[in-house]
């Protein structure tokens, strides 16, 4: 073990003990905030929190109602998929159905997805779809912009070469158009996730019978607030584990490029 | 000549053929409704329009989840630029916060919303919150990114001029940071947007109606108490018209502040 390799052990752990020190400091002031405060009501310490997270882990809670929202979240996330791709395909590649669908695009997409809550709960009740269709809604943006953006992107050159080399209209789009806007798009599903993420909470608050934002309102109702805040760490860390996946999903399908998105 | 003319026409047929055609199919499918059905219809939803801007109750309750917006998200924008401009230029801050910011950023503000009613009420203040949290990250992390890529050579360049380290701040790293965080901001309100709308409907919805007032709760009241859809289609698109102007309202800022450079 020589001294320089020792240093760079310490190099190579350093962003881990900074963040470590950083969230000392964050707790330290938690727990001091807390004896200031003094309502275990409003303000639990850490401690308690720790421990009804550990007695949620242990009992499954928190997987059970992670799970349904993490389903509801896939499903949503893969009908928009399925729909906002193709639908942007068409638009990026046809001038007429640009002008034909994009109006109502840009009329629908300033509503944001709670806006439609009351109406949804109307339609559909409260269940699991109402949570689905809010999320669609918010995940279909972003990904159908970005794969406007991503086929128009699309270097005219390659497209003029292969067209002279008398490449058939099928392997085009599937051997040029599709790797070429691939990035974009894969960037457009993260925005999508991001927001629709975003979302289940406020529809699983108001509008489902299960899941991470119904447990959350179900524990505050009942004062239990170390649950409360134990659910709310449960959202944070199940929403950055699902970037993580999708990042490296994004690398493994992409791994040429990152790809620049458009923020709707 | 008269082709272009032609063409022009043309586009603007096809652009509202499809918004036309859907609206018309809406309201032939809510003439043949039974009477008495609560279903909106195109013409319905006029009529609701007029009553309530006659009655007033749209302006004002618009008026107030405005205020509300705009005031959180001057909180927001205070705290956050000021303190991305410290982490912009001190190392050692950036380092030590950035891990907490980044773990907060997944937590969806609906999220802190039963916390945020636990500590506040069902009031105002907590309106606040919900805003001044949900706008408070886009501000914070596009002032930092904005800071840290600012020239360095101009900041060099200013060192070696002898000019002080607060002016430096002022006139150099601020106006360089400028588009950032505009874009930042930008993002923000978008959200702020968003967010008071769920939090209000959200406390309508869990406080029993508790008067928090704005139109997230007016549309609350028309789905829980007066079971008028066309109303809360009404609200919805008040709430598409307004994050609209918004937005627009943004783009020429950006343009007037910044002239120098225009990027997306």
């Amino acid at each position: 073990m020589s001294k320089s390799s020792a240093s760079q052990l310490l190099q190579a752990y350093r962003p881990m003990w900074v963040s470590l020190r950083a969230f000392a400091g964050f707790f330290l002031l938690w727990w001091l905030l807390h004896l200031w405060n003094g309502n275990p009501l409003q303000l639990p310490s850490p401690g308690k929190v720790f421990e009804a997270l550990w007695v949620l882990l242990r009992e499954g809670e928190i997987a059970e109602h992670a799970s349904v929202s993490t389903v509801r979240m896939l499903l949503a996330l893969g009908l928009a998929i399925l729909v906002a791709v193709p639908l942007g395909f068409v638009m990026g590649l046809s001038r007429h159905a640009e002008q034909f669908i994009g109006p109502l695009v840009e009329m629908l997409r300033p509503i944001s997805g709670i806006a439609w809550l009351p109406l949804a709960l109307f339609i559909f009740g409260v269940g699991d779809t109402l949570p689905v269709f809010i999320m669609f809604y918010v995940g279909f943006f972003p990904i159908l912009l970005n794969t406007v953006a991503g086929v128009r992107q699309t270097d005219t050159r390659l497209l003029s070469a292969a067209k002279t080399m008398g490449v058939r209209p099928l392997p085009l789009l599937l051997y040029v158009l599709v790797p070429s806007a691939l990035p974009t798009i894969m960037v457009g599903i993260r925005l999508a996730f991001a927001a629709s993420w975003a979302a289940i909470v406020a529809a699983e608050l108001i509008g489902a019978p299960s899941g991470l934002g119904f447990a959350i309102e179900w524990y505050r109702q009942l004062l239990m607030t170390p649950k409360v805040f134990a659910f709310i760490l449960a959202i944070g860390v199940v929403g950055y584990l699902c970037d993580l996946g999708l990042r490296a999903f994004q690398k493994k399908l992409t791994p040429w490029t990152e790809g620049s998105g458009i923020v709707p | 000549m008269k082709q272009t003319v032609n063409n022009r026409t043309g586009g603007i047929v096809r652009n509202l053929a499809l918004p036309a055609l859907l609206i018309l199919v809406w309201q032939l499918w809510a003439l043949n409704l039974p009477a008495g059905s609560p279903a909106p219809s195109p013409v319905k939803v006029v009529q609701t329009l007029g009553e309530l801007l006659s009655k007033g109750s749209l302006i004002s309750a618009t008026v107030q989840s405005l205020g509300r917006v705009l005031m959180g998200f001057a909180m927001a924008c205070v705290l956050g630029i000021a303190l991305g401009l410290l982490m912009g230029t001190i190392r050692a801050l950036r380092e030590n916060l950035d891990p907490i910011i980044e773990s907060f950023r997944p937590i969806a503000p609906m999220a802190i919303l039963p916390i945020a009613i636990l500590w506040l009420g069902t009031g105002t203040p907590t309106a606040l919150a919900i805003v001044a949290y949900a706008s408070f990250f886009p501000v914070v992390v596009n002032t930092v990114h904005g800071v840290s890529h600012v020239d360095r050579k101009l900041i060099l360049a200013a060192r070696t001029m002898g000019i002080s380290q607060w002016t430096i701040l002022a006139r150099v790293v601020l106006p360089g940071a400028l588009p950032s965080i505009l874009l930042g901001t930008r993002l923000a309100m978008g959200v702020a947007w968003t967010a008071i709308i769920a939090a209000e409907l959200a406390v309508g919805a869990k406080s029993g109606g508790g008067g928090s007032g704005g139109i997230g709760q007016m549309m609350f009241v028309f789905y829980a108490y007066n079971i008028d859809l066309n109303a809360i289609v009404v609200c919805m698109t008040v709430v598409g018209l307004v994050a609209l102007c918004i937005d627009q309202i943004f783009k020429v800022l950006e343009k007037r502040l910044i002239p120098w450079r225009q990027e997306a």
